[in-house]
């Protein structure tokens, strides 16, 4: 159930808030492709009051991975034969455990 | 993506050791948990809730916190909702609902019903968002835990325990502990609803809408397979029986105290009513259902009672053209029944008693007419007054205008009715059609009559009808055309009729061709062939006469050129033996022979013939004395003695008789003054047939315009003692007189010569028949006797309806003139055709 209508027109992006402090402002469009931020912005809980969703256990530069991949997603979704996003080796497992933690490890749209 | 499980990350986890374990991440999801229940879930952080679950099952407790969350829900649902809910069900309700207590008001009623709804819907919304915060929070447990041990996930489970303490929670209240279920309730309450708004009360639409909403959330189990909504399963069940029940007492109580037309309308309403409704109210998922319950119970339940109703059904819309009614009939029909099956039977018996109708009223036309002068005669006014002995036959001719006029009427309004009504049909277009062909041809003279019909309009077009309306009379002739299944009676029928206009020059030759033209598109070019002959010969024939006066004029022989000699050669086959026949059969007799020509004629057809035959040889011209006509320039002298009006001046007439009336003129050509001749002299001397001779003399001797030979005595009819003189008195009005000739007249025949011609065109038949058989068996050598039977009719089936028995008998004489033999010892009768 999509409730709370007073918040979802409030603005088109989100903040998303790594462990470390840092803050991403991201298109609220891009970052519905994780199941876990669709549920935080559509239930009635407090990020979805105030638009701001903290990760204390995702550090910044997996964090800024994970946005440049929302924004990928959502430029590219409907486009043919997209080249590959290039991932840093030395941060893929943390990347690989906040895809999980994100519910981004089924094909989802 | 497991994998991805096992892998530590290589980073220190931000989270302490602590929040690894189980009980405080439990607790706190046990405390949001009852934050959500209580609306005051704002606060919390999703994340946090989120990430605490997540933890737990990573930990592998997935299945101890799915148990806790449903044991928290289960206790949460007995302790705090099931009050509310039991809250709701008064007594008063239950009576109401269930035991359909009279004495309650329909107000009363719904505004009970209204509350206990509004209730169970609250709860239900509360629970439901509930249920998917609490899901949206757990969802990694769904995904990772759940979903992977095929267990229902955690929405599924929690939602379903709305069903099964509320839905299915018996109540046992007041005075006895009942077997009913607040669900029984729910269904009871919300029918009654329905059944009040179709009473045309007004409920709250939108309520019943959620009522029905949540039902079709909810599964039977927790499986929730799509057919097993808890709406198909118990609700749409209850909701069509209702519907069933309430809409057979309706369609009972129409048939009692309204009519067809009410009906009609009235289901077309309801049918519109329970779409909308089930958009509105119930769920769409029942739109088919619903719909059909009430075709079920309005329209095919009673069918064809309101169909039969007495001045409203099918007979009265279709006698007074209720388009509106039989539209909104065939939709309903359709609705029921791809065939049509009532639809067609009752139009078809319909068709056939209009149609059997049309015959019986000519029956009773026939005599009542007899007095009063029918307005549509189709004589001219010149027989009229004359015309005792032929008023019947006249009549008789109107009569078969009358028909053709009527079932062109008929088939009209039919097809208004198929175009207006039926939506063009096919299916009922093919009845209609079948319907009238049967009818058509149960009339035994039908194809008398339409040839008649052309005849009277062909007669008459070239006249007073412009080219569409020509056009139209053509094309409802072949419409009638197309029913007939007797097209060889047809066709000597037109044959004869088509002969008399050709030779008496009646009709334009642009719309006869026309005519057969269309004829030959519809039914084939064998069909026609001796029409478009007959049209030859009438070509030829102008050709000829023109060439042979040239000869004439060229050869100056006076007694030729002095005559202006019109012919028609036909060729014998072309033309109906009617025409072609009488002459010859006289011939077969002998000793009567042709008719005495005048000398004069005499030379002239010698004449003829010898320039006929200058380019043709080894042809035989026969002169068809009774065919012909001539037209003769006659001086009436002054009559001495009278000094004043006509009788004192010389008078010139020119008189139009048949071939025999001029015949039987020059006679008196010849005699003297104040001389007569008897009827006897006059035959003898002319050899015309007594039958003809009577009907030549009646013309020129009782019709008062062409009265031109006195008669004595002067009785109104011709009797073999009577003799005749010259009329010196004889006045006429005009210059151009025409001598009424029988003959010529287009009229239904006699019975005696009805059966004549039918006796004719058996012959006929049998030869067709003959040859179709022999043909058959030429190309199949062998074949049993039912497939050659079957093979025959289909064959003859463009010509005529062939029946078995002539087929059998005509089988019987072709084995005996040995064409065909029987097959010795075949198992089913067969013949072996003999070359």
């Amino acid at each position: 159930m999509t409730t709370n209508g007073d918040e979802a027109p409030a603005s088109k992006y989100v903040t998303l808030i790594s462990a470390d402090g840092f803050e991403f402002v991201v298109l609220r469009e891009a970052t519905l492709i994780s199941p876990t931020i669709k549920g935080m912005l559509r239930s009635p809980f407090a990020e979805s009051k105030t638009g701001r969703c903290e990760f204390p256990e995702i550090n910044a530069d997996v964090l800024d991975k994970v946005v440049e991949y929302f924004l990928y997603w959502h430029k590219n979704v409907d486009k043919p034969n997209v080249p590959d996003m290039d991932i840093p080796p030395e941060i893929c497992l943390q990347l690989l455990q906040a895809a999980d933690f994100l519910g981004l490890d089924k094909q989802s749209s | 993506m497991a994998s991805s499980k096992r892998v530590k990350p290589i980073r220190k986890p931000i989270a302490s050791r602590e929040a690894t374990e189980f009980e405080p991440n439990w607790d706190l999801i046990r405390d949001a948990l009852v934050g959500i229940h209580t609306k005051n879930q704002t606060e919390l952080s999703f994340e946090l809730l989120y990430r605490a679950s997540y933890k737990i099952v990573l930990k592998k407790k997935g299945a101890l916190l799915y148990d806790r969350v449903k044991e928290f829900e289960e206790r949460w649902f007995r302790d705090h909702i099931m009050p509310r809910i039991s809250h709701l069900i008064t007594p008063n309700l239950v009576r109401v609902a269930l035991f359909q207590a009279p004495g309650t008001s329909t107000h009363e009623r719904r505004h009970t019903a209204e509350q206990f709804l509004r209730g169970v819907r609250d709860a239900y919304v509360d629970h439901n968002l509930s249920m998917n915060m609490i899901a949206d929070v757990l969802m990694y447990l769904d995904r990772a835990y759940t979903s992977e041990t095929k267990q229902p996930s955690v929405f599924t489970a929690t939602i379903g325990l709305f069903r099964d303490h509320v839905l299915r929670g018996c109540i046992s209240n007041g005075t006895e502990p009942s077997d009913k279920t607040i669900f029984d309730v729910i269904n009871a309450v919300v029918l009654d609803m329905i059944n009040l708004e179709r009473d045309g009360d007004v409920i709250d639409r939108h309520l019943v809408r959620r009522i029905t909403a949540m039902l079709e959330d909810l599964y039977e189990t927790d499986d929730e397979m799509d057919d097993q909504k808890l709406y198909l399963r118990v609700f749409e069940p209850a909701y069509l029986d209702a519907s069933t029940a309430y809409y057979r007492i309706e369609c009972e109580k129409l048939l009692r105290e309204s009519d067809a037309s009410t009906w009609l309308r009235h289901t077309r309403r309801r049918l519109a009513e329970e779409q909308e409704r089930c958009e509105t109210t119930v769920s769409l998922l029942t739109s088919g259902n619903i719909a059909r319950v009430v075709e079920a119970e309005l329209i095919k339940a009673r069918l064809n009672e309101f169909l039969g109703m007495e001045g409203s059904g099918l007979k009265a819309m279709i006698d007074n053209d209720r388009i509106e009614d039989l539209s909104i009939l065939y939709d309903l029909v359709a609705r029921v029944d791809e065939k049509m099956e009532p639809l067609k039977a009752a139009l078809q018996s319909r068709v056939m008693e209009l149609g059997i109708e049309i015959e019986k009223t000519l029956g009773a036309m026939d005599f009542s007419a007899r007095a009063g002068a029918d307005g549509e005669e189709v004589q001219g006014g010149a027989e009229k007054p004359k015309a005792q002995p032929l008023t019947a036959s006249a009549q008789q001719t109107a009569t078969a205008i009358r028909w053709v006029d009527d079932v062109l009427a008929l088939k009209d309004k039919f097809d208004t009715l198929w175009r207006c009504c039926f939506r063009e049909d096919l299916v009922l277009q093919s009845v209609i059609t079948k319907s009238f062909s049967s009818f058509i041809n149960v009339f035994s003279r039908s194809s008398e009559f339409v040839s008649l019909f052309i005849d009277d309009n062909l007669k008459r077009g070239a006249k007073s009808k412009t080219d569409g309306e020509i056009d139209l009379v053509l094309d409802k002739a072949i419409t009638l055309l197309r029913y007939l299944a007797d097209r060889d009676m047809f066709e000597r029928y037109y044959q004869k009729h088509l002969a008399r206009r050709l030779l008496h020059n009646k009709s334009d030759m642009d719309i006869e061709k026309d005519m057969v033209s269309r004829m030959k598109s519809e039914m084939g070019n064998h069909f026609t062939s001796k029409f478009e002959g007959m049209f030859k010969d009438m070509e030829a024939s102008k050709d000829l006469g023109e060439g042979y006066k040239e000869h004439a004029q060229q050869v100056r022989d006076t007694d030729t050129h002095k005559v202006e000699f019109g012919i028609h050669l036909l060729t014998t086959n072309h033309w109906p033996p009617e025409v072609m026949g009488r002459s010859a059969a006289l011939l077969d007799e002998g000793a009567k022979g042709e008719c005495i020509y005048p000398p004069g004629i005499k030379r002239l057809q010698e004449s003829f013939l010898g320039y006929y035959l200058r380019n043709r040889s080894g042809r035989v011209i026969t002169w068809v004395s009774t065919a012909g006509n001539a037209d003769i320039r006659c001086i009436f002298p002054k009559v001495s003695g009278k000094e004043t009006g006509p009788l004192s001046k010389e008078r010139r007439y020119e008189l139009n008789v048949s071939t025999y009336g001029m015949i039987v003129l020059m006679l008196f050509n010849d005699l003297a003054e104040g001389k007569s001749l008897s009827f006897g002299e006059i035959q003898e001397k002319t050899n015309i047939p007594a039958s003809d001779l009577t009907r030549t003399l009646a013309s020129i001797s009782l019709a008062p315009k062409s009265k031109v030979l006195a008669k004595e005595p002067a009785s109104k009819s011709i009797k073999p003692t009577d003799r005749f003189s010259y009329n010196a008195q004889f006045v006429s009005k005009t210059t151009k007189i025409k001598a009424p000739t029988i003959a010529s007249l287009s009229r239904v025949e006699g019975d005696e010569e009805r059966k004549e011609t039918e006796l004719k065109n058996d012959q006929t038949r049998s030869h067709v028949v003959d040859a179709a058989i022999v043909r058959i068996m030429k190309q199949r050598k062998q074949m049993t006797h039912t497939e050659l039977i079957s093979e025959v009719i289909t064959q003859v089936s463009s010509r005529f309806k062939a029946d078995i028995p002539l087929i059998k008998k005509r089988i019987e004489d072709l084995l005996n003139r040995e064409f065909l033999e029987r097959v010795d010892n075949a198992q089913v009768p067969t013949y072996n055709y003999l070359a």
